[in-house]
């Protein structure tokens, strides 16, 4: 028995150290992905040689973050700009996006970084201090990208120290969704299948009061969660509404927030969580929610288009967030192309990588699938953009969605600092006013470090 | 000594010394052998296991950055680290996993154990179903514990309803409450990890002999005086060595409370390592974060030597 359990427990561990191994073999993978660097090194060599010849191949490998609906998007594009372009081939290597910034810095700063990238337009400061990206006016000159053609509002987000750094592909804001059906049924939906509300902080308030009185008590009028990206995203919203402007001062030295505007706008959600009770505390099925029909109204970014679009029989509608103060104001960030700094700076492919840059934001219809909006206004006029339904219910948000300010910290402050506090107010453990005082500390201390 | 005696000695001993030579050849060979077989292994593990320690040393007096390193600080980073309140708020809270987890882990593993150990034709059922959770990788299990105790449809609160000992309409939070997420992350942590110490347990129990336990029982031992006066005292070499390995292994929490709570409320769950990972790649600031984890190490090395002593000057009385 003894010699037998001997076996038994043999077996049991050299098992648990396979499966560790197989553990292992995860951070393997990931190392695998830095090995590609150089391989793709060695295929921009290769155009490289030939680049220099005019009319001959250029080969640029391009580092994307993007999957699912995003990543096919994106590499249709691919498909079809390198159909269009026999002189210019793109090769896409998609990475993981919780590890991509981490890659692309360390492999550009070894000089094994690509000759195309994609930035978000908030973080693009970080990478530019870090000497990661490079200006790109003389190779758009050269190009003859025609900057008038962008949003001016995202372009203004990419432009820093009044030099051009990324080619805006779109604007991704936060924006709000709603169920024609239970809208309907509580009497708020008009024949045109839109919301009847009243855009104001009160009229919303009674919206979201009446769905909750109108409609049977297992359904939520609100559905959202209780922490981190969206109820921040919605603060931040709110605060510009109100007028506020950013949290960091324009020097970006130190932490600047108008308090009594972001108090304001804290309260108004907090209210929304406590007295009004109109959203499900601590709910981790805020998507699931929405989508099966037991939250009438949403606020998201605009890629969960694409997500509700292919739920079978699902009829809902897209449309700016009220605008309960005194402007127009939502939470976005936008995804650009950049070209990273390399250590050959082939004049030749800067040149293809920028004209491949301006062709995705000149094909944003294909993009936009997804729920993006598009970061040239013409592209609105296009047949193929207008055949696809709820996006122009919400391009006129692109114009104002308010941006970060160009601070290099932009995603630690957000990160560390602002949803720390934040949550803690959703949650009702600090009052507003406690809580926003805390986070202008705790803005400051990330910008000290 | 004549020439001819010397010549046969000469011979003897030239030959003695081939064959001595032809043995160290042999063990040379077999040496170098080994050392072939051993350096696909060496390599990686001097390449991504002690290079990294090494240039952590380096890299913790360096102001650094994740592509270069900016300036010499000297001990800046170590002197910053002892005016850091979340610094050693982290430290504090990996310690309080350590406290709760460890001495439960042992508990839990002796008492699975015996369960296992006794003569029953649950036998086998019993070991399988205590080890299985421990095959499971930290992402798989990390994810169980986020769906165990989510609020609404998470198994615990589902099951509370159930009995009518949670009324409807009302839910725990037991993620986002700091002393209950803390009661979360260790139950989770004692599910998932006990089947090892479990298995530990269980191979030190089998190695009592038999006759010790018939000897007692024949002087009219009961059960539990065979449990306090010989299984537990014979166990305690195998409860000197979990209990190293388990505070050494709970000081590097991490993965299951980052699924879990992420760190929160307000940073209270947040372990050492958490810190460290936010600091090197999240603030980009890769030589305070080799200072910290170097405090760590220092932290570990001490509890370590200190259980050292402790016990070898117990086995000396």
């Amino acid at each position: 028995m003894k010699k037998n359990f001997g076996m038994v427990l043999a077996l049991i561990l050299s098992l648990s150290l396979l499966l560790s191994a197989c553990g292992g073999s995860n951070s393997g993978n990931s190392g695998n992905n830095e090995g590609t660097a150089p391989s793709n090194e060695g295929t921009t060599d290769q155009g490289n040689g030939s680049a220099s010849n005019d009319g001959e191949k250029v080969t640029l490998s391009f580092w994307t973050l993007f999957s699912g609906g995003d990543g096919d998007n994106m590499q249709a594009m691919i498909d079809a700009f390198n159909k269009e372009h026999p002189n210019i081939q793109i090769k896409n290597t998609k990475l993981e996006w919780a590890e991509y910034y981490t890659k692309l810095i360390t492999a550009v700063g070894n000089g094994n970084g690509p000759d195309v990238g994609i930035s978000h337009i908030s973080r693009l400061p970080d990478l530019i201090n870090q000497g990661v990206v490079s200006e790109l006016d003389d190779v758009a000159d050269e190009a003859g990208v025609d900057w008038a053609s962008f949003n001016q509002n995202i372009l203004d987000a990419s432009i820093v120290d009044g030099a051009h750094y990324a080619v805006p592909i779109d604007t991704h804001p936060f924006i709000m969704y709603y169920n024609k059906k239970l809208l309907k049924e509580a009497g708020l939906l008009d024949e045109d299948g839109k919301p009847i509300l009243e855009q104001s902080a009160d009229g919303f308030i009674t919206f979201l009061t009446t769905l909750k009185e109108k409609l049977p008590q297992k359904v939520m009028p609100f559905a959202m969660s209780n922490a981190n990206d969206d109820p921040f995203r919605y603060w931040w919203a709110l605060y510009s509404q109100l007028g506020g402007n950013d949290v960091v001062s324009d020097d970006l030295n130190s932490a600047q927030i108008d308090t009594d505007k972001a108090v304001q706008a804290a309260q108004y959600i907090q209210d929304l969580f406590h007295k009004h009770k109109v959203i499900k505390l601590n709910d981790p099925d805020f998507y699931k929610n929405f989508q099966s029909g037991t939250a009438a109204i949403m606020m998201t970014g605009v890629w969960a288009t694409g997500t509700w679009e292919s739920t079978k029989d699902f009829e809902f509608g897209a449309m700016p967030i009220p605008k309960v103060f005194d402007q127009e104001a939502t939470w976005g960030d936008a995804h650009t192309v950049i070209l990273p700094v390399t250590k050959k700076d082939d004049p030749a492919k800067r040149k293809a990588a920028i004209t491949f840059a301006n062709w995705l934001a000149d094909n944003g219809q294909v993009w936009a699938k997804a729920g993006h909006i598009p970061s040239k206004p013409s592209v609105f006029e296009k047949q193929e953009f207008k055949d696809l339904p709820y996006r122009s219910d919400y391009v006129s948000v692109a114009s104002t969605v308010k941006f970060n300010k160009p601070s290099t910290k932009n995603w630690q402050i957000r990160d560390l600092a602002m949803y720390k506090y934040l949550n803690e107010i959703w949650a009702n453990k600090l009052s507003p006013a406690e809580g926003i005082a805390k986070m202008s500390e705790e803005v400051q201390k990330v910008l000290n470090e | 000594m004549n020439s001819a005696d010397f010549a046969v000695f000469t011979v003897k001993s030239a030959s003695h010394m081939g064959r001595l030579a032809l043995m160290k050849m042999n063990k040379l060979r077999a040496d170098v052998q080994a050392l072939l077989f051993l350096l696909p292994f060496l390599v990686v593990y001097f390449l991504f296991t002690i290079w990294p320690m090494i240039k952590g040393v380096e890299m913790s007096f360096y102001k650094w950055t994740l592509i270069k390193k900016m300036k010499y600080v000297g001990l800046g980073n170590y002197e910053r680290m002892f005016q850091d309140h979340d610094f050693w708020a982290s430290i504090w809270h990996s310690t309080i996993f350590v406290i709760i987890t460890t001495p439960l882990m042992i508990v839990l593993a002796i008492i699975l154990a015996l369960i296992a150990n006794r003569n029953s034709r649950l036998q086998r059922f019993y070991r399988s179903v205590f080890f299985i959770p421990s095959i499971l990788s930290v992402a798989v299990a990390s994810f169980l514990g986020l769906f165990v105790f989510q609020p609404y449809t998470g198994l615990v609160n589902s099951m509370l309803h159930l009995v009518k000992l949670l009324p409807d309409g009302a839910e725990i939070f037991w993620l986002t409450e700091t002393n209950l997420a803390w009661i979360a992350i260790s139950l989770l942590t004692l599910w998932w990890t006990v089947g090892f110490n479990f298995i530990l347990y269980l191979s030190a129990m089998q190695d009592v002999p038999d006759e010790v336990y018939e000897a007692a029982r024949l002087d009219g031992a009961t059960d539990a005086q065979l449990f306090w006066r010989i299984t537990l005292p014979l166990l305690s070499p195998i409860t000197k060595t979990i209990t190293m390995l388990q505070i050494i292994a709970s000081f590097k929490v991490f993965m299951q409370i980052y699924v879990m709570t992420g760190g929160g409320p307000l940073d209270q769950t947040r372990p050492v390592i958490q810190l460290i990972w936010q600091t090197g790649f999240r603030k980009n600031d890769l030589g305070y974060a080799s200072a910290m984890s170097y405090m760590l190490f220092a932290i570990l090395l001490v509890l370590s030597g200190l259980q050292y002593w402790v016990n070898n000057r117990k086995e000396a009385n």
